[in-house]
């Protein structure tokens, strides 16, 4: 069996809508060196390895990562890209616990970086370049191209997550305050964290209602923003990350599990599945993920959850597709209080992907804040103890789902 | 909520930070050409001409694929029966786009719907009536097919589909 695997620090960078005073690779230097700031024990000669990571065509970039070697140390070092989509973060992170996982010889500690920067490129043509390929079948039963991206309400994943809405929304009987209750709390929650985007201390239900529409039910002011930003994380194995911090996270579990993403008409309903907010990808990773962690009752035994919601009525989705809550029960933990900051079980305290989307790294920040209210050092610090806590990560073409658990207390069941 | 009342945007705590050069830059991208096996849709299509329509079945699990489908996504095998479809269906999900008209600036509201037709199991993107006041779209609605004036045999035959008026119990599942 592979090595136990620890996170030792995470880092991020600052996160705005425009980060006119950095380049790209300014960016990453930034996150890599918070990372390392959080661990003082480690310097650069004590990286083995590097893993890197970025949604493609978004900055109009190919092999960024060969331009950033020297920012992020990497000379003369393994280096490794992955990218798939939205959940590159989340792969990037999953990438470097498998780095260390697989003992290799004098490969013990890796860094994994993952970023964005969105204002430089055109992101609707980069969407545009990962959707086609899956509706452009529909061209060849005589729909013309304009009329599609129409239907798809202009391409976008805002398009998507109004289709899973309308489902969840008819489901659960609920109202546009529930959105915009998760809403709220998300940016009051990002408000308090240094390197967040949307921070908004005093906004109400009644202002989020106010905001026109873009897509039904979705209003302007519970969409999630684009962002520039980077996130950098280390890990490393047992034996050594005692020595380079105080409270080591390990990774119990990982999961990266693909389905059919279901509502791109012809492509997505091969298993003949028409419910966008089913999910049977995020139901058989956590499913997946707990079984490695040794979790039975995810319910209990989980104290803080980041999930990766860039609109709320998913966040609702996935914290009861993840096992967190009963069905169509998330709506009544976040009216009660149960979810906040001082609740039995808190989730997105740094905001979450609703106030801050720097999609290649989003995916990977909610594993890292998630690492860092265990060591108890993160900004919007959970009052309780957290013990276990789960990063959780969508995109792919709509239909992947990552997740990784942690804890710090190592899992000895499946290893020697 | 009046449209008057609705702010354009939310403020946020922003912090401004020294702008370095910027560089302008274009991709001219090649044109690409992206291969598909059409052979198992040449029958619908044709159909589609008489106002005929018709999902392919899976022997394997007895699934219906409308449009027809070249592999079933579970057994992995190739539908070979092809099965009659009725004109009705229900809405499985929809959504609100709102387009602003680059001329006049005039703001449409058009709900875009994936239905799924009676007798089969998959689900097709497509549009509602335009006279339909988006208002009365909800989940499970029976629509029924408007067929093109000229038909050339392609998914653009199904101009929209009209929302089915019946009064009957079980038509009516609740908002």
């Amino acid at each position: 069996m592979g090595r136990q695997v620890a996170i030792v620090s995470a880092g991020f960078s600052e996160h705005a809508s425009k980060r006119s005073d950095v380049n790209m690779a300014e960016l990453v230097s930034e996150a890599v060196s918070d990372c390392l700031k959080n661990a003082p024990g480690v310097d650069f000669n004590d990286i083995d390895a590097y893993v890197n990571g970025n949604m493609p065509a978004f900055e109009g970039v190919n092999l960024p990562e060969l331009w950033m070697t020297d920012w992020m140390g990497a000379r003369n070092k393994p280096l490794l890209r992955v990218t798939t989509g939205g959940t590159t973060g989340g792969t990037v992170a999953i990438s470097g616990y498998y780095t260390v996982a697989a003992g290799l010889p004098k490969i013990d500690t890796v860094l994994a970086v993952a970023f964005e920067q969105q204002s430089q490129g055109d992101t609707s043509v980069g969407l545009g370049s990962v959707a086609y390929g899956e509706i452009s079948v529909l061209n060849t039963m005589g729909i013309p191209y304009d009329q599609l991206s129409r239907l798809l309400s202009a391409g976008a994943a805002i398009g998507v997550a109004a289709y899973q809405a309308t489902n969840y929304m008819s489901k659960t009987h609920i109202t546009e305050e529930d959105l915009a209750r998760v809403v709220v709390q998300n940016r009051h929650n990002a408000a308090k964290t240094w390197w967040s985007h949307l921070k908004m201390p005093d906004i109400t239900v009644e202002e989020v209602l106010d905001t026109p529409y873009i897509s039904y039910p979705l209003r302007y002011g519970m969409v999630c923003p684009a962002s520039d930003g980077a996130c950098a994380m280390l890990f490393t194995i047992e034996e050594k990350a005692k020595d380079m911090c105080d409270i080591p996270v390990y990774v119990n579990g990982v999961a990266s599990v693909a389905n059919e993403s279901a509502v791109l008409g012809y492509d997505g309903s091969g298993t003949g599945q028409i419910d966008p907010s089913e999910q049977l990808g995020a139901m058989k990773s956590s499913e997946l993920a707990y079984y490695q962690a040794g979790i039975s009752f995810p319910r209990k035994e989980i104290d803080y959850a980041e999930v990766y919601s860039p609109f709320p009525n998913q966040e609702l989705m996935w914290v009861e597709k993840l096992g967190l809550f009963e069905e169509t029960t998330a709506p009544k933990m976040y009216e009660t209080g149960v979810t906040s900051l001082k609740g039995e079980l808190p989730i997105n305290c740094s905001g979450g992907v609703n106030s801050t989307n720097a999609i290649g790294a989003s995916a990977m920040e909610r594993p890292a804040e998630a690492a860092l209210q265990i060591m108890g050092k993160a900004d919007n610090q959970v009052p309780k103890t957290v013990h276990t806590s789960i990063g959780h990560g969508w995109g792919g073409s709509l239909n992947l789902c990552t997740l990784m658990v942690m804890s710090d207390e190592p899992q000895r069941k499946w290893r020697r | 909520m009046s449209k008057l009342t609705q702010r354009k945007s939310l403020d946020y705590v922003k912090k401004d930070y020294v702008r370095t050069r910027t560089m302008p830059g274009n991709w001219y991208l090649a044109s690409y050409q992206y291969k598909f096996n059409i052979t198992h849709n040449n029958e619908f299509l044709k159909k589609l001409k008489d106002k005929k329509i018709v999902g392919n079945q899976c022997s394997g699990c007895n699934r219906v694929f409308f449009p027809p489908r070249l592999v079933c996504g579970k057994c992995l095998v190739k539908p070979d029966q092809w099965v009659d479809l009725r004109e009705t269906g229900r809405v499985a999900t929809f959504a609100i786009v709102y387009l602003k008209d680059p001329e006049t600036g005039e703001v449409q509201e058009k709900p875009t719907v994936l239905i799924h037709q009676d007798g089969a199991d998959t689900a097709i993107i497509a549009q509602l009536n335009p006279e339909v006041d988006f208002k009365d779209t909800y989940i499970g609605m029976p629509v029924k097919i408007h067929w093109a004036e000229d038909r050339t045999g392609g998914l653009m035959d199904i101009e929209y589909y009209d929302v089915l008026e019946d009064d009957a119990e079980d038509m009516n599942p609740k908002k």
